[in-house]
């Protein structure tokens, strides 16, 4: 009796949440799978089952493969950005003084920004004519720069704002992750007569990479599921793969084939996570 | 000795310094604002000669931000009550729990950490309108349940596993029951990690953009973002217009962030690190 009692109990507790990520999350992700093998436009009653024809469309189908490239190329600067200099300014900035503080303060500000404010406002630092950036270019003698000339060129603007908007974000990841360094390891190296240098390469980077496997990981995710930043920022010059994905249901009325592109996606990414996971987790050290 | 104070004070000069040049959108974002419309074109770096207010006006009409508030603030709120209750109820059992079913529940409640927005949003569109719910507000409410359900009940249990099962033992033989002990006695010693969730996700529901761009209705149901998305989109070159959203959009959140600067950095960073 009592048993019973309390097995019910423990499926009312589990109950309302369940239904949530059962309706809301994993049927939608079966049913994802599925509509990548029809060719289902979205609207009409009925569709036909093609197998494998949208992954092979996909193969030959320029649009995607330019969404590609654009994003690979925004994550490789992204996450070369935002974690070179947000493991140097954690550890530049790696003490109690207010000046030091204020600054990582002031840096976190652009993480609680919405992306459609950050993108506002560097779309219009970046104007051709009397942006904020040309202005400064001016000023030291250097001519207009066209910051959306080209895909590529493009690409590496929105990757700025990208990157801007994060760093923050990275420094205290870092800020946290070197808390756990014991301080006696530095003091150890003092005597030893180990130059500040010495101390970087030797001491705070390796015991730096389990932060820096969570960080990597979390900016590679990010920057390669990226959606907004590229949507507002470059009406339609610009594709990466979420975008594509999402503009082939929304704009072309292709749900299959838009599901099917999701899909890839979302191996890419279990697959470059994985890899990166089993590569970081070598370079951890324990001292 | 002398010399390392010296390094000491040049360190932090440049900190300073590189901290102004990271900040320089931020100013630019503040002073045009306050500017009027010919100021903002020809002077973008320039402080305010004539200080105008009317860019605040003029967006809080053509981009009508009450209504946006208020949706931002009734689909934040919710969105965050339910999964409050839903995830620390889940997580609540299967944290007190050790055998291969709730191990199993536990990595299936967790693989949602994985899955991308857009892979589910297209699919969820299609399963709201079959329930009627795409362009309502509750539709909205539980799309961003199931999303960010994942992280938050991974925070719950790790959360519950610090605490001793001691007071809901002797509460028990005490004669109440399970909800009571769970209403009057886990919730509040679950404020510090619940702080966390409402940060993390909180800071997510507020700020997104693609999930309320497709799921709320165009003319009802903008939020922040998307309200001065789609107003914006009408006028792109109307910068004065821009500015005032910008900031209605951002001093409420930034305001938020300075009074509570330790809790946000904690709640976003341990949000993302342990998820």
């Amino acid at each position: 009796m009592k048993n019973w009692k309390t097995k019910l109990s423990d499926f009312l507790f589990l109950l309302p949440g369940s239904l949530i990520y059962l309706i809301f999350m994993v049927v939608p992700i079966v049913v994802c799978f599925y509509y990548s093998f029809t060719n289902w436009d979205g609207i009409s009653p009925t569709y036909k089952f093609i197998g494998m024809k949208n992954f092979v469309n996909l193969m030959t189908d320029q649009a995607f493969w330019d969404s590609v490239k654009t994003t690979l190329i925004l994550t490789a600067f992204n996450v070369i950005f935002v974690n070179v200099f947000g493991v140097l300014i954690a550890v530049w900035m790696d003490k109690k003084e207010k000046t030091y503080n204020l600054c990582k303060a002031v840096i976190f500000i652009p993480c609680v920004l919405s992306s459609v404010v950050v993108s506002f406002i560097w779309s219009y630092m970046t104007q051709g004519n009397g942006g904020v950036i040309n202005e400064i270019i001016g000023f030291f003698g250097g001519g207009n720069v066209d910051f959306f000339a080209s895909p590529f060129v493009t690409t590496l603007t929105v990757t700025m704002a990208i990157s801007w908007a994060g760093l923050g974000f990275y420094v205290t990841v870092y800020d946290a992750s070197l808390k756990t360094i014991p301080q006696d390891l530095y003091e150890a190296a003092q005597v030893d007569g180990a130059s500040a240098f010495h101390k970087f390469f030797r001491i705070t980077l390796p015991l730096l990479v389990p932060g820096l496997t969570i960080s990597v990981i979390f900016s590679v995710i990010n920057a390669l599921r990226q959606y907004d930043f590229v949507k507002i920022m470059t009406p339609q010059t610009i594709e990466t793969i979420a975008v594509n994905a999402v503009s082939r249901m929304t704009d072309y009325n292709m749900l299959g084939y838009s599901s099917a592109i999701v899909l890839v996606l979302f191996l890419f990414i279990g697959v470059v996570t994985a890899v990166q996971y089993l590569i970081l987790k070598k370079m951890e050290v324990d001292y | 000795m002398k010399r390392r104070k010296k390094v000491s004070v040049i360190s932090r000069i440049a900190a300073l310094f590189i901290t102004v040049i990271f900040a320089l959108p931020l100013y630019i974002a503040v002073v045009n604002a306050f500017k009027p419309y010919e100021d903002i074109v020809m002077k973008p770096l320039a402080p305010p000669s004539a200080f105008t207010l009317q860019n605040f006006v003029s967006a809080w009409n053509s981009a009508g931000i009450p209504r946006l508030y208020l949706n931002s603030i009734l689909i934040t709120g919710c969105s965050l009550a339910l999964l409050i209750l839903v995830a620390s109820m889940a997580a609540y059992i299967v944290a007190r729990k050790n055998t291969k079913f709730y191990n199993g529940v536990y990595v299936f409640f967790l693989m949602g950490l994985m899955i991308p927005v857009q892979m589910i949003l297209i699919p969820s569109i299609k399963t709201l309108a079959f329930f009627h719910l795409l362009r309502t507000m509750p539709g909205m409410i539980l799309f961003n349940c199931a999303v960010y359900f994942s992280v938050s009940f991974f925070l719950y249990v790790e959360f519950f596993k610090t605490l001793p099962t001691s007071l809901e033992e002797s509460a028990k033989i005490d004669g109440a029951s399970r909800f009571v002990i769970f209403r009057s006695i886990l919730l509040p010693l679950l404020k510090p990690c619940t702080s966390t969730v409402i940060i993390f996700s909180g800071m997510w529901i507020w700020n997104d953009f693609l999930p309320p761009l497709y799921i709320l209705d165009a003319k009802t149901g903008s939020t922040i973002t998307t309200g001065i998305y789609r107003a914006i989109g009408q006028y792109t070159t109307n910068w004065d217009i821009v500015f005032g959203a910008v900031m209605w959009a951002s001093v409420p959140v930034v305001i938020l962030y300075l009074c509570m600067q330790k809790q946000f950095r904690h709640g976003m960073v341990a949000g993302a690190v342990k998820g």
